[in-house]
């Protein structure tokens, strides 16, 4: 019997953006059912963090593993979207990309879940929460058993904040895994299992958040 | 391939959703095709000269034998001129208000000059002053110059006929007078019945010498007439006029603005989106969304390439030109213009990795197509530099693609060569967008 492999790890992955290292080469796992917090300053590379372990981005040094078969979706910070096309041609678009087998009940399945306009205007037009809420759905697609989400709540109101912090907790009560990027200390307390904290690029700490000190966490925030 | 259907089909739907960039791109190539054929029109048009006649022209003339219908003979000679009879006055009029681009004036006493044949009758030109005097002027002279060689034929004509008289002896007439030559046959006749001396002799062989050189002079005039004269090769293609140049211009002009702006802003727009991320991490590969923008240049290149040649092919139709439309090489133009339009993305798909953002994109896509456009148009055999940039970019291939599809006889080796470059130059520019695609997720 094989030894268990966790669904996503970085191994001594980093990343450099020409001159500038955005990220020192980091060790992390994500396990089935967990939940993990990035916490940490802006420019600390939680969002370049996530992008690697989504394979958005390669990464300049290591490397980045996954679990055979496990699909993973990424809310980048900055909605990822077509801003011509409606919310329902952006999750169309991003269904059949994704290899849905039935693309249109995906569709309509989160048009609901996330209350998303079915009318055809576009993307561009819509409330910044809104977007939100469609660069959410869109990472959705494909079932994933991995949620990768960078600040995902900073534009949703509180009823769609506990919409969607529901909808992780099914995901981790079936078996899959959530890493967030927050500033929130209330949603690391309620939400993440374990905490992973970075500064100037590098990860200075990782544990669980029990165990964590918040008056570090605001130390490295401030 | 089905993921790069996709985000073709995406682009044309974003395409559709920006009507003032696709109000543009439809206006832009007809505007441009519109300019060109003014500009092509201009250049086989006949400007309006007026002819101011101050000697009453008759209806016809005869110089040295031979009788000039003027009207007639106006109208042969004037075929890059439309000449017009106006009054001193009037013509001065138009001249100043630009209704004629000239005044050719036929001054008094020119008709009995010319017939006097001992002086040449001049003819007055007076020229607008704008861009086109020069050609005009070149005009007229062409127009002189057919006059003088019919003249010239009539006098060669009228000479003959007293070389005739000279050989053959006969009834003439000189300066209105009647007379009658002996002539040297004749001449060589009654000689040799003369009994034969030293003298008769020494006559005799002057006379041999002198029929053998007259019976020559036919030839002698009419090159002395014509010391040089061009002769036009037979035409080795169909209808050059307007139709193959003009479309080949406007097809390369249009397709290489478009194709380059629109390959250049699609894919530096999927950055803007931020959707580059989402696409590459295992949805669509780089080369991919490469491919993509490179497919839908050729889409747009193929749909308004096909659009404005067959509103050439409809001018060419109704203005009567034949030889030059475009519907017989229809199939051989989708073929030359899906090339070039992917050929050209794929060089725009390039500038756009370079440029990361759409704004940044488009406007160096517009500051690289003008050099691109008049390398092209430097001719290879005066600027040899010029030629060989210009053969590394997509532009002139394009052209000689469609000037080839449209005009030669037998196409084939031309077409196959040129397209052969579009598709090589496509693969090694689209290579260069693939690696260049990675600053996208930066």
């Amino acid at each position: 019997m094989s030894p268990p492999t966790p669904l996503l790890a970085a191994r001594g992955a980093g990343r450099r953006f020409g001159h500038r290292n955005a990220l020192e080469p980091v060790e992390l796992e994500l396990w089935d059912g967990e939940a993990l917090a990035l916490v940490g300053p802006n420019g600390a590379g939680k969002s370049t963090l996530l992008a690697l372990l989504a394979g958005a981005l390669e990464a300049s040094v290591g490397s980045v593993e996954r679990r055979k078969g496990t699909r993973v979706g990424w809310a980048p910070q900055r909605p990822a979207q077509y801003g011509r096309l409606s919310a329902r041609e952006n999750l169309e678009l991003f269904a059949r990309l994704e290899g849905e087998h039935d693309p249109q009940r995906a569709v309509e399945r989160l048009l609901g879940e996330f209350d998303l306009p079915a009318e055809p205007e576009p993307s561009a037009n819509l409330s910044v929460g809104n977007r939100q809420r469609l660069n959410l759905a869109i990472a959705l697609l494909g079932d994933p058993q991995v949620l990768l989400l960078d600040e995902p709540t900073a534009a949703l109101d509180p009823e769609q904040r506990a919409r969607l912090w529901r909808r992780v907790a099914d995901l981790r009560a079936a078996g899959g895994a959530v890493a967030f990027a927050t500033q929130n200390l209330e949603e690391v307390e309620q939400g993440a299992g374990r905490v992973a904290a970075l500064r100037e690029g590098r990860l200075v700490y990782v544990g669980s958040a029990g165990d964590y000190d918040r008056g570090h966490v605001e130390t490295l925030s401030a | 391939m089905r993921r790069v259907f996709l985000l073709l089909r995406k682009d044309v739907l974003v395409l559709r959703r920006s009507p003032l960039l696709l109000g543009i791109l439809i206006a832009y190539p007809i505007a441009l095709a519109v300019l060109i054929g003014l500009v092509a029109s201009y250049g086989s048009s006949k400007p309006r000269v007026a002819l101011v006649d101050e000697d009453n022209l008759p209806a016809a003339i005869v110089l040295g034998g031979h009788r000039f219908d003027v009207a007639r003979t106006i109208d042969e000679v004037s075929k890059n001129v439309t000449l017009v009879r106006l009054s001193p006055d009037e013509a001065s009029r138009q001249l100043s208000d630009g209704r004629v681009v000239a005044v050719v004036t036929v001054p008094p006493g020119f008709v009995s000059t010319l017939r006097g044949m001992v002086r040449s009758p001049q003819l007055q030109l007076q020229l607008s002053t704008g861009t086109i005097s020069s050609r005009v002027e070149q005009q007229v002279q062409a127009l002189v110059y057919s006059l003088n060689r019919q003249l010239q034929r009539a006098y060669i004509a009228s000479n003959l006929r007293y070389v005739q008289l000279i050989l053959h002896g006969g009834d003439g007439s000189f300066l209105g007078a009647p007379i009658t030559v002996l002539g040297i046959q004749k001449a060589q006749r009654l000689l040799r019945g003369m009994p034969q001396t030293p003298r008769t002799a020494t006559l005799l062989d002057f006379l041999h010498d002198a029929r053998l050189a007259l019976a020559n002079t036919n030839d002698a005039l009419s090159s002395t007439a014509h010391p040089i004269e061009l002769v036009r090769a037979p035409a080795r293609g169909r209808t050059w006029a307007l139709s193959a140049e003009v479309q080949a211009y406007a097809l390369g002009l249009t397709i290489t603005f478009l194709a380059l702006l629109l390959a250049a802003g699609s894919l530096a727009a999927e950055r803007d989106e931020n959707v580059v991320g989402r696409l590459a991490r295992g949805l669509v590969g780089l080369g991919q969304i490469v491919w993509s923008k490179v497919a839908l240049a050729a889409a747009v290149a193929l749909a308004l390439g096909l659009a404005i040649s067959l509103a050439f092919g409809v001018v060419i139709q109704l203005g009567g030109v034949t030889g030059g439309e475009p519907w017989r090489r229809l199939p051989l133009l989708v073929v030359g213009l899906v090339l070039a339009g992917g050929s050209v993305g794929a060089l725009g798909a390039f500038l756009g990795a370079l440029a990361r953002e759409a704004r940044s994109a488009s406007l160096i896509a517009v500051l690289v197509v003008m050099p691109i456009v008049f390398l092209g148009l430097i001719p290879a055999e005066i600027v040899p530099p010029a030629g060989w940039i210009s053969d590394l970019l997509p532009f002139s291939h394009a052209v000689d693609f469609f000037r080839s599809a449209l005009y030669d006889l037998s196409p084939w080796r031309e077409v196959a060569l040129q397209g052969l470059w579009l598709l090589v130059l496509g693969a090694v520019f689209g290579g260069l967008a693939r690696v260049g695609a990675r600053r996208l997720l930066a």
